[in-house]
């Protein structure tokens, strides 16, 4: 798929010099006991909770509340009995009367729903073969979320009443670990997930959505519902010849990241009456050196202005996403910040940036006014 | 054989129960009798093994002997002489003056190695029996070697057929100096065929004296091949006659011995007194105690050559007769004990119905609960035709009916005719088989999932085993949590103990979903053909239809379950039309099961063009 293009049709590549549009400075520093820490998630479904988030590493799960001044406050923590489970994703959802979930999985296979509000946990989830790899919530319908896995399965859950309402895998599915996946903002029924076959599978429940909605209102045993399961996704993409650890949905476009050092951004035509075929244009790249390890993940702020990456150095790139050609905002580096990011958070008007590191640090960038 | 214990003294009625229960003995001995029919022409395979191994003892061979004063090593040693080597060698090659022997077997003959006290020292070789020696005697090729080498010390116990030799112990390079003899076989041959004693199977012993000449021999050991060549001086008057070595051979035939049994009182005495006893004494013998009729009466019989008295193979030992009765008649259990006069073996039956393959009168055994554990850990329940009965099984009985009636009937000629036998055959009649297309059938089975409304006649007879069996399996599948096999989903108890069968929940809806993405995949067919395909496929799966006998019930069933909808799109029964007209090609479908098709089909269009209220 990549290689060649016709004239015109070059991927537009982005310049690595910041324009210094907007510049961060470091506020604040914790480090969060010694293990790797492998998310950190602000809570974008709730808006009275927009300046809290959640961090997960080894078996436990914070929040915490980004505070003026650069003051982190630790809300909750949450540890797993098992002293074994080492959780690699958090996402925020929520119930059906607007109590907010914190959703973490990771190496167990199963994912926690924990009620934040009463703070006990409020469900369990078991059904992946091996561990879990991404969590992402539906923000059009809180109470739904994906998980990735490593068991090559994609599952959609109903975290308000425990189900498990679809999975997605099968012949046409992954034929490794998937290792991202998310949700079209728009339309409802369309999620993209990527993995370790290096592909970007693009797939759709609109087949299932009454089970979807018969998920809500199930009153016996969530074991009894009947679980489908999409086999064939409607669009395959070969963008990359790595694992792709990141992807993320761009209004129609798909900004999806390999270990080959750049996040690309790229339009898939798919055919709706016939699935399976459908074209790829690659649109433009977003390069991020040094970023040649895999799980590292990218975030971006609630209006998809900008997207915040961080790289193995312990840098973060800050790339303006609704520009043509790229445009690099910032490069944040911290002499003392030189553990592998593995992933960042954007608050929901990019004024901060939060970064969690492989020595279990956390990193608060706040945005200063330039002149 | 069987000699009645007459201890218990019975009415008329007990006496025919007794012989009903003794009867239980008897029907292994009918299979068997028909395995062995069988296996004339194709042996089993264990039984093979044991007759092999029996075969060989039974193998006439020759035993031969060969011995020595045992002066002779003294004598030979005080001349800086090895110990004479004794090889049974082939002649290989024989150009000029040398002469190339090759041997598998050697002894050494040394004083150590015989008996305490005797005067002879012996080396044994075994030969092919008499008429397969002779071409090879007459063609001159065999000779026994003696050979002595000089200055070579050769060891006790040194073994000259292993593999090999060492080194050292031979000048190297394999040469040395030596005094060698030969005895050609052939003449042996002459005079044991000419021998009296040895036809009679006696022994036939034979003293030759040897020359012993000087010479110059190499050995040589390479892997199998081992060779000893032997160079003649080629000036014969300088060869030097060591000695003249006088040799005793023996021969005696083996195996032949054990062919008659009566062979073992030919040589011992036995006072005729005891002769009522000699059929005991007998090694082969084996008594048989048969306990039956709740094991109040015991009935003997005695088997010879160790043979089973089911299976009639013979064991060879009693050891071998044991492990046969405890691994191939699993229906009896069975002691063994063994006195001075003889063996007896105590034979009972075991009482565990669950395992039981005699079946009472009346009883089919093909409806019975068949047991099957694949892996020892897995508990599975037993299989249960309860769920099978909303497929359309009966059809399948009713084609298969009369040849399997035919199969049964044949063997009842083989077999001996008994009570036992007659059960089998009312048991397979009395399956009444169901109609074909039943429209009842049809809907119930098309709308549900699970247990279907018709139950057949032996699934009633069905529930007795699983009730039977409920206890144990019920407390195996309380123990841990089970999860939906597709799904990953935990599940609940009550999903577990249900009677439906979890194995592959294929899920109907997702088949579905599925089977009309991939026939989207076609570009060569049009809409209508394509939902044909679809419906047909659908309904195959939700009624399994696997069997090619199916195809003709799920034809009419198809066109009354989807008549109505069929007529209202003329393409779509073309469609149909054209695909029954494709099952007739290929033999699947007959003509009248069309008609019948295409008469049902006429009549929904009739309604459907004039509704009736």
């Amino acid at each position: 798929m990549s290689g060649k293009f016709t004239i015109g049709s070059e991927p537009v590549m982005g310049l690595p010099t910041p324009s210094k549009k907007r510049d961060y400075r470091v506020t604040n520093r914790l480090q969060e006991g010694k293990r790797p820490l492998y998310a950190v998630v602000f809570n974008f479904i709730d808006s009275r909770h927009f300046n809290v988030f959640a961090t997960v590493g080894g078996n436990r799960v914070t929040v915490y509340q980004c505070l003026e001044g650069g003051v982190i406050a630790v809300l909750q923590s949450y540890v797993d009995e098992d002293k074994d489970e080492s959780f690699y994703t958090v996402t925020w959802a929520c119930s059906i009367d607007g109590m907010p979930f914190v959703v973490a999985g990771g190496l167990n296979g199963i994912l926690r729903v924990i009620d934040a509000g009463s703070e006990k946990i409020h469900k369990s989830f078991v059904g992946h073969g091996d561990s879990i790899n991404e969590i992402r919530t539906q923000p059009l319908k809180p109470s739904l979320v994906v998980s990735a896995s490593k068991d090559e399965s994609v599952r959609i859950w109903n975290v308000h009443t425990g189900i498990c309402i679809l999975i997605f895998s099968g012949a046409g599915g992954h034929r490794n670990e998937v290792l991202s996946v998310d949700f079209h903002p728009s339309d409802i029924y369309r999620i993209a997930s990527c993995g370790m076959d290096n592909t970007v599978k693009i797939w759709s429940m609109k087949e299932f959505w009454t089970y979807v909605e018969k998920s809500f209102t199930w009153t016996d045993l969530p074991s009894k519902f009947p679980t489908k399961y999409v086999q064939f996704p409607v669009f395959t993409a070969s963008i990359h010849s790595n694992y792709v650890d990141c992807n993320r949905w761009l209004g129609d476009f798909i900004l999806s990241k390999s270990v080959d050092n750049e996040i690309v951004l790229w339009e898939p035509k798919v055919k709706d009456q016939s699935p399976g075929e459908g074209s790829v244009d690659i649109l433009q790249k977003y390069p991020v050196p040094d970023c040649d390890i895999w799980f590292i993940k990218f975030s971006c702020d609630f209006h998809y202005n900008a997207a915040a990456i961080g790289n193995r150095e312990g840098k973060i790139f800050v790339w303006e996403l609704q520009s043509s050609p790229p445009v690099l905002i910032a490069r944040l580096t911290h002499a003392q910040s030189k553990s592998p990011i593995r992933q960042t958070a954007m608050s929901f008007d990019g004024s901060t940036i939060l970064s969690c590191c492989e020595d279990g640090t956390i990193w608060r960038w706040d945005a200063v006014a330039t002149s | 054989m069987c000699r009645q214990d007459s201890r218990v003294r019975l009415s008329a009625e007990e006496e025919m129960e007794a012989e009903e229960s003794l009867s239980i003995y008897c029907k292994p001995v009918e299979l068997y009798n028909i395995l062995q029919r069988r296996a004339i022409r194709n042996p089993s395979f264990l039984q093979r093994c044991l007759r092999y191994k029996i075969q060989a003892k039974h193998k006439r061979r020759i035993q031969m002997t060969i011995s020595l004063s045992a002066t002779v090593n003294e004598v030979l040693k005080s001349q800086n002489l090895s110990p004479i080597c004794i090889f049974l060698a082939r002649l290989v090659s024989n150009v000029e003056y040398l002469a190339v022997y090759r041997f598998s077997r050697g002894c050494v003959l040394d004083s150590s190695a015989g008996v305490e006290g005797s005067t002879q020292i012996q080396a044994h070789f075994i030969l092919p029996e008499i008429n397969k020696l002779a071409p090879e005697a007459k063609s001159g090729s065999l000779a026994i070697l003696l050979v002595s080498w000089v200055g070579v010390e050769i060891p006790l116990g040194t073994n000259l057929s292993k593999g090999s030799l060492d080194p050292n112990l031979l000048p190297s390079a394999g040469g040395g100096y030596c005094f060698w003899g030969k005895i050609p076989l052939e003449s042996l041959y002459m005079s044991w065929e000419n021998s009296p004693n040895f036809s009679l199977g006696q022994r036939a012993e034979i003293m030759t004296t040897v020359n012993m000449n000087s010479c110059f021999s190499k050995l040589s050991c390479l892997n199998e091949d081992k060779c000893i060549s032997v160079q003649l001086p080629c000036n014969p008057e300088t060869v030097t006659t060591l000695q003249q070595v006088q040799v005793t051979i023996s021969a005696e035939e083996m195996g032949a011995k054990e062919k008659s049994p009566y062979n073992s009182y030919i040589c011992s005495d036995i006072p005729s007194s005891s002769l009522s006893h000699i059929i005991r004494l007998r090694a082969g013998n084996v008594i048989f105690n048969y306990r039956y009729y709740n094991n109040k009466l015991q009935r003997t019989e005695v088997t010879e050559d160790f043979s089973c008295p089911f299976c009639l193979v013979k064991c060879a030992s009693f050891k071998g007769l044991r492990c046969h009765l405890s691994s191939s008649h699993d229906l009896f259990n069975f002691e063994f004990w063994v006195t001075e006069e003889y063996q007896a073996v105590n034979v009972s039956v075991k009482t565990d119905t669950w395992r039981s393959e005699a079946v009472a009168d009346g009883v089919d055994p093909k409806q019975q609960t068949f047991s099957f554990c694949s892996k020892p850990l897995r508990r599975r329940r037993p299989k249960n035709l309860v769920q099978n009965a909303k497929h359309v099984h009966p059809l399948v009985l009713e084609s298969e009916l009369p040849s399997g009636v035919c199969e049964l009937q044949d063997k009842a000629d083989d077999a001996h005719s008994s009570k036992g036998d007659k059960a089998y055959f009312s048991g397979v009649s009395s399956a009444t088989p169901q109609s074909y297309a039943d429209p009842d059938c049809v809907q119930s089975i098309s709308g549900s999932n699970l247990a279907p409304s018709t139950m057949l006649a032996f699934a009633k007879t069905r529930k007795l085993s699983i009730e039977r069996s409920d206890p144990r399996n019920c407390a195996l599948l309380r123990k841990r949590q089970f999860f939906h096999s597709h799904r990953a989903q935990p599940m609940a108890l009550e999903q577990v103990l249900s009677e439906r069968d979890s194995e592959d929940e294929v899920d109907d809806d997702v088949a579905d979903f599925e089977d009309r993405r991939m026939l989207d995949d076609f570009v060569d067919v049009t809409k209508d053909e394509k939902l044909m395909m679809h419906m047909w496929n659908s309904f195959v799966r939700k009624q399994r239809v696997l069997a090619d006998g199916h195809i003709p019930w799920a034809c009419e069933a198809f066109s009354r379950l989807h008549g109505p909808d069929l007529v209202h799109n003329s393409a779509l029964i073309k469609c149909w039309r054209l695909f029954m007209i494709k099952l007739w090609n290929h033999g699947l479908l007959d003509a009248r099961t069309m008609n019948n098709c295409n008469v049902f089909l006429e009549q929904c269009q009739s309604q459907d063009l004039c509704p009736k209220s």
